[in-house]
Parts: C-alpha cells; structure tokens; sequence
C-alpha cells in the first residue's frame, strides 16, 4: 500500500507537465507563419480528400474519347487526358488515394518500428545487435529500389505499394525511437520506476514511448511527405495503383506520351503532388521547432 | 576562413565544369556525325538506325524476331527477294526459278560471282548445305522452318523431299506435295544462305559470328545497345551500297527515340508514337515514312479458359469493344478497323464479311444469353511495350476496360515484362491478352494458319483456338495450287473464323518511321525488315 502512495503523487505533476509542454509547442507552431501555411495545405487537401467524392464534376473513369486532350476550359478546369477523362476530377480522386497511403505506410511503419525500436532499446544485447544490424542492411539499400523488390514481390497493386512503403521506412523509425529510449532509460524516473518494481511492459509503454513520442511525431510528418513522393514514384513505374485509379503519380506516367502537345495532362498532377508534399514539409518543419527543447529561446 | 570557403567554392565550380564539358565533348563527337555525310565523297557514310529493341541472334535460321531481322535482312541475302514495297516474288541469290506442271520440283539458277563474306565461294553446295542444315535441326534450333515447311527431315508433314545441287548453279527442291506459298516461303528473311564454313566452324556461337553475302559485313555487337555492320566492299552488285557504315542503336522509348533523332544522335527512328506525327511533319529537318500495313492488333480470348470457352461471350466481348474510337485515340486515326484476322492488301480477305459492330446492349444480351447476366471478372493482360501493330498497349487496354465495365464485365489490367508476357500467354496463362502479328510473306496462311491453326497452339496460336473443319480447309488451301479456289478456301476459313470469334480483332495500323530529311532511297518495307543498300545521304 505504501507503494502506492509515491506513484499517485508522481503521476499527477507528470500529467501537469505533459500538458504544458504540448500547449507551449502549439503556441511556438503558431508563431512560424510558414509552418501555418504548410498546415493549412494539408488541411486543404485532407478535405478534399473527405469530401472528393461529392465535389468532384466527374467520375474517376468517365471516358469520352472524342473530348480527349482538350485545354483548360470553363468546362473542363484542368483539361481532360488523353482518355477524355476530366483531369480536375481525378486529381481530386487522387488525393483520397495519395494521403490515405501517405497516412497508413507511415503510421504502419511508426507501429513497427517503435516496437522493435523500444524491444533494441530497451533490452540491448543480442536483441539490439540482431535489430540494429537488420535495420542497417534495410538502410543500406537505395529505399525506392526495396521499394521495387518488395512490390515485384508481392505483385503490383495499390496496396502492395502501401505495404512496401510501410517496409522501407521501419529502419528510420525503429533507429530513431531506439536513441531515444536509450537515453530515457537512463534518466531518473525510469531508474526509480525500476526500483519501485514496475515491470517491464509499463515501464516502456507508459513513460518510455510517450516520452519519446515528439521525434516520431516530427520525423512522421516528414515521412508522410516522402511516403506519397514514393506512392507517386511507385505509380509511375507501373508498380502502384491500377488503372483505372487516378493515382497522381500514374497520371503522370499516362501524360509522358502527350507533355509537348498537352502538357497540361502533365503539369496538374505534378502540381498536385509538389504542393501536398510541400505542405507536409513545412508543417513538419515547424513541428520540429515547436517539439525540439533545444530551439526553444 | 572566408577566403578558403571562397577557394573551395571554386574548386567546386571547377570540377562540375569539367564534368560538364567533359558529358559535352562526348555527345558532340556523337552528334558531329551528322555533318560528316556531306556530298563530299571522302567522308564516310554513316547511318544510324535508332529501333525499339536489340536483336536476339543474328543468325536468321534461328531468330524470330523482328529485331533479328532488320540485321540479317542486310548482312545475308535470301534465294528469292521480296519486291522493295510488297512481297511479289523478285529476283534474290536465285536469277531464275521454274516450278514444273505438278508443282513438285522447283528449279532454281543461281547468280554467278558472289561469294561469301569470309570469301567462300556461293554455289549450289553451299545451298544444299544450309537447307541440310535446317532439315537436320529441331524446333529449337530452327523454329522458322519448321513452322513454314512442316517440320524436319522424317516428319511426316515435312514438305521438302530433296535439295539437290546440278551442277554448280543449279539447285532442284523436290516437295512431296505442292505447297502454294513456297516461293514466298523461300523468299522469307530466315532463309537467308549462310555461308557453309563459318556455320561448321562457328556451331552455336554463328549467331554472334554471321557471314552472310549480303551488301554489309558483321563488324560488332555491343549486346542491348548497338549493332555495326560495314560495307561490303565484295558485294556482287558494284554500285550497292550507297552507305560505308549503319549502326542498329537500341532505343526503347518511342519519345526518346524520336528525341535522340531530332538531336541528330540516330538519322532513322523506328516505331514512332502516332501522336507524334504532326512533331516530325512541321519538322523541316525531318521526314516521315508510313510501313505498309501487313499486321493486326488482336486481343486473344483464351478459348481453353471459362467464361471464354463460351462462344457467346466471345461474341459479346466483340461487340461491346468501340474499335473505331481507339483508332481515333491511340493510333491517330492511321489504322483500319480490323474485322478479319488478316489484313485486307492480303489476297485471300473476306471482305463480304460484316464485322461485329460496336454494340454494348447486344453485347449485353449475348451476356444474358450465356447465363452471365451479372458479368463476371477477369484479367485483361496488356503488352508492356510498344509494337508495330500496337503503340500503347496499356492505354488501349484501358479504353478495353471500360468497354467491358460499361457491360458489366470488371477486367484489371495486368503486365509482365515483355519475354515473360509472351511465355505465359503461350502457356495459356491470360484470361484475354493483347497482341498481333506481322506478317512475314504476305501470304494468308502466314496469318490464318499460323495465328489460329491447331497445329500451331503451343507456338503462335495463342488463343488455344482449334476447329477441325478450320484445320482441314487450311491444309486444303495450302496444297491448293489455283489461286482462286485457294482464295475461296481461306474465305470460308474466314467466316467460320468470325462465328468463333477466338479473338477481337482491333486494328490494322500503318507503323511509322521518321529519319532525316536528307536520307533518301529508304523504302519501309511491309514485313519489317528493311534493305539499306540503296539508302543514301544527298
């Protein structure tokens, strides 16, 4: 019982202190009008990606070949490909399709990864070598050529794609939480929690992953950048999405044919997928000002 | 430090400089050429045949491809020649040739004075030799002459009975029965003569060793990128050829094929994009040639596999794809609708036969009637590169997809690197696929017979197509000497063709070719194959 009596008092400043950091983060974040800005892009295209289906003009595979490669017009606001099909329309799609393998290839990878990061960290010895050293032979590939292995393996489909860009990110994440945790473990609190007896499993998922949650939450916005740049990439090779979804990057590799006489089949797309990515981009860099105790003034 | 940031700045500088210099100076000693073929007649001659893809052997007893042939067709010569824009029947290694009454012996005169490239002497040993060469092969070694003569020595479908050599220009055939495209068959790039020491001396490694008689001798093969054949100083006829030197460069993207032209890299593209028609015409430094049309552009229903086993859902898929609007869109309007699996310049066509027109309500009906009133779902396999008869599978599959969607059938696009495409559609594996065929002699069996024979499932008939009433015909018509009555055979072949319908037949398209407004004398010929030897620079 009197064990009891020191954790109640030493949870509760704990969860004073939880909320004060992240309220202080906010008001940093707010400050960095680029990071705003990059905020609000992605919040742009997070809605269209909800409401896409109702919004759009038209369909995703609504062909008509007499209207193809027609010009930006009043009708068609983006022009139409070279199946007749209304670019705008698609691209709007293609958002749902772009944030959703953005979104679930990281947070696959932030599950994964932190676990067997935490597991390396935590534990050391053989474990951490066998893990450490699988993580270095993933990192040492070039990750889009993984990327093409692992999709060649499973047999290319959108979903495939997700799950290889799952893979080749668990080694950034797992490197990251294990440097982490191993100099949380070190700290006060995990040493007192030990000697009051807590075991293992709390130890790690009540006061070592949250307290190494801010790098992850930084690192993860940066990724879901790179995760749709790799989607777009994987599309483009013919190893991501199936026609006929208009994946962006797909879209891109159909416009190729046509970028000198409609190179607006070409340009939207790309727009599309340079603005998305920069959005994340800079909402991931404020974040990192926001999280990071060492920019703090 | 400032100063020494500054320095190293400069270095910097400096070494992406040369490297740029240095990526320069190679291209434009590449690109330079171009200039070198000026009408001063020291310069060498040099042209450079940019193409989709490497060849696969060079001895031509052996390859099939395409590739293959665009190289051997100058480096060897055949008995026979196909005429420069058709395949009338013309004067090749043979100057005379007389099939007798019965058509079972042929006999052959040979030109006098030729030799080989490594300086055998062409005779008739050295003919009767090649074709005891092939006859003694397996389906292996020498697929082409089993599939145009029946087989090999002691086969029982083997046409040829004797090459025999009279005298030292003659040679005699003797068949054991008459096969109407003989001459044809003999005139075809495969049956080039080789010349007899080298293929003894070489054996299997002749593919990369060829000597031939041909206007251009072998010089190297840098395996998936270049092929140089250089002029044969020997050659027979003292004014071919026109040009010291052509290069076969391996470019696999149409528009990066069409790019290296237009920087004068290559001066003659293969296989350009029908979208890119209008680039090259309002180009002046640039020309285009149109192929005659010899193909069709298919998509294969595998007969062997459900639902397509159902002759009804055959029919429907015919009449739920709009054929007309994928001519438009994909192949620039430059192609025929096809209705037949032959083209129409073929002797032979059926053209009374109506087509299946573009009708999705009737093809939804033939559904119902088939007792898939729902649709069902299947996989529709779409070539992964660029054909002659085909310049964008993928996207013409995707138009296919929709067509078949708006019918209720749920088709997903499926491709395979182009080796294993072919391997696996042989095997039978695709529910429909894309492909086509160009005709190698101009002649119907070459199509009907090859694409959709029974005898031919395994080797060309993809579609696992087999009708024994289609079989006899066919057969008939190949031993069928009168012209007419074999017409009329390969006609009712036709129409029992078309109530099967094994495949949809798409397109036949006209392929493009682009090179540099100053070569001249180029004539594409319909087989795909061209001779260069009266190719010139003005």
């Amino acid at each position: 019982m009197s064990k009891l009596e020191p954790k109640s008092t030493n949870v509760a400043p704990q969860t004073d202190k939880v909320a004060g950091p992240w309220y202080e983060a906010w008001r940093s974040f707010k400050k960095s009008k680029i990071a705003v800005v990059g905020a609000g892009i992605v919040l742009f295209f997070i809605i269209v990606a909800l409401i896409g289906p109702w919004i759009a003009p038209q369909g995703i595979n609504d062909q008509v070949l007499a209207n193809r490669l027609l010009k930006p017009s009043r009708e068609f606001w983006l022009g139409t490909d070279d199946f007749g099909r209304d670019i705008l329309s698609r691209i709007i799609h293609g958002a749902r399709i772009s944030l959703w393998v953005g979104f679930f290839s990281v947070i696959g990878s932030v599950v994964v990864g932190s676990i067997l990061g935490i597991v390396a960290g935590y534990y050391g010895k053989w474990i951490d070598t066998i893990i450490s050293r699988v993580f270095d032979i993933m990192l040492a590939f070039p990750s889009i050529l993984l990327a093409i292995a692992v999709v060649s393996v499973l047999g290319p489909s959108l979903q495939n794609a997700l799950i290889a860009i799952a893979i080749i990110n668990v080694p950034n994440f797992g490197r990251l939480i294990r440097s982490k945790v191993l100099s949380i473990k070190e700290e006060e609190y995990i040493t007192s929690a030990k000697a009051i007896g807590m075991q293992d499993i709390r130890i790690l998922f009540s006061h070592i992953l949250p307290n190494s949650m801010a790098p992850v939450i930084v690192q993860g916005t940066l990724a879901i950048a790179t995760a749709i740049i790799e989607a777009a990439a994987l599309g483009f090779l013919g190893l991501g999405a199936e026609a006929p979804l208009p994946e962006w990057g797909k879209m891109l590799a159909d416009a190729r044919v046509n970028f000198i006489n409609a190179p607006w089949t070409m340009i939207f797309p790309g727009l599309a997928i340079m603005l998305t990515v920069l959005g994340f981009n800079l909402m991931g860099d404020g974040l990192r000002d926001a999280l990071d105790p060492r920019m703090k003034s | 430090m400032n100063k020494k940031k500054l320095w190293s700045l400069a270095l910097l500088l400096m070494l992406v400089l040369s490297t740029i210099l240095a990526a320069c100076s190679s291209d434009s000693s590449d690109g330079g050429k171009g200039e070198d073929k000026g009408g001063d007649s020291a310069e060498p001659k040099i042209l450079v045949f940019g193409r989709g893809g490497d060849s696969v052997s060079l001895d031509p007893a052996r390859a099939t491809d395409g590739e293959s042939f665009k190289v051997t067709q100058n480096v060897f010569e055949t008995l026979l020649n196909f005429g420069d824009k058709d395949t009338t029947i013309n004067e090749g290694l043979a100057t005379k040739w007389e099939p007798s009454e019965d058509g079972l012996t042929y006999t052959f005169t040979l030109r006098e004075g030729v030799k080989f490239h490594d300086g055998t002497d062409f005779n008739a040993e050295a003919v009767v030799k090649n074709f005891e060469r092939w006859a003694n092969g397996t389906e292996d070694q020498f697929p082409y002459y089993a599939s145009m003569f029946g087989g090999f020595k002691g086969d029982e479908g083997h046409v040829i009975d004797s090459v025999t050599a009279d005298g030292d220009y003659t040679v005699v055939f003797k068949l054991k029965r008459p096969q109407s495209p003989f001459l044809k068959n003999i005139a075809m790039s495969p049956f080039a003569i080789a010349s007899p020491t080298a293929f003894e001396k070489f054996g299997d490694k002749f593919g990369d060793n060829p000597v031939g008689t041909g206007p251009f001798t072998f010089v190297e093969w840098k395996k998936n990128d270049s092929i140089t054949i250089d002029k044969n100083a020997d050659y027979w006829d003292k004014e071919l050829p026109k040009l010291d030197k052509v290069i076969f460069r391996a470019i696999p993207d149409n528009s990066a094929r069409l790019n290296a032209l237009s920087t004068n890299e290559i001066d003659l593209a293969d296989g350009i994009n029908p979208s890119d028609t209008k680039t090259v015409t309002d180009n002046a430094k640039l020309q285009l040639f149109e192929r005659p049309s010899m193909n069709v552009g298919y998509l294969g229903l595998t007969n062997t596999r459900p639902p397509f086993d159902n002759v009804k859902v055959r029919q429907a898929v015919n009449h739920a794809i709009d054929k007309q609007a994928i001519i438009d869109a994909f192949f620039n309007g430059g192609a025929e609708i096809a209705k037949n699996p032959m083209p129409s310049s073929i002797s032979g066509y059926n053209d009374d036969i109506a087509g299946y027109d573009f009708n999705p309500e009737k093809a939804k009906a033939l559904l119902k009637e088939a007792g898939f009133e729902d649709g069902f779902e299947m996989e529709l396999w779409a070539m992964p590169v660029p054909r002659p008869y085909m310049p964008d599978g993928t996207k013409v599959a995707e138009v296919i997809q929709k067509n078949l969607a708006d019918i209720g059938i749920k088709a997903k696009i499926v491709s395979y690197e182009w080796a294993t495409y072919l391997e696996k559609t042989k095997n039978g594996e695709a529910d429909a696929f894309m492909l086509g065929w160009t005709g190698d002699n101009g002649d119907a069996d070459n199509f009907l017979y090859t694409l959709l024979d029974k005898d031919n499932i395994g080797s060309n008939n993809y579609s696992f197509y087999s009708n024994d009433k289609v079989h006899d015909i066919l057969i008939a018509a190949q031993s069928e000497v009168d012209e007419d009555k074999r017409n009329e055979l390969y006609a009712q072949a036709q129409e029992i063709i078309f109530e099967d319908a094994p495949w949809v037949p798409l397109a036949h398209s006209t392929p493009l070719l682009a090179g540099n407004a100053d070569l001249v004398n180029f004539t594409p010929h319909p087989t795909g194959s061209d001779r260069l030897n009266e190719v010139d620079f003005k």
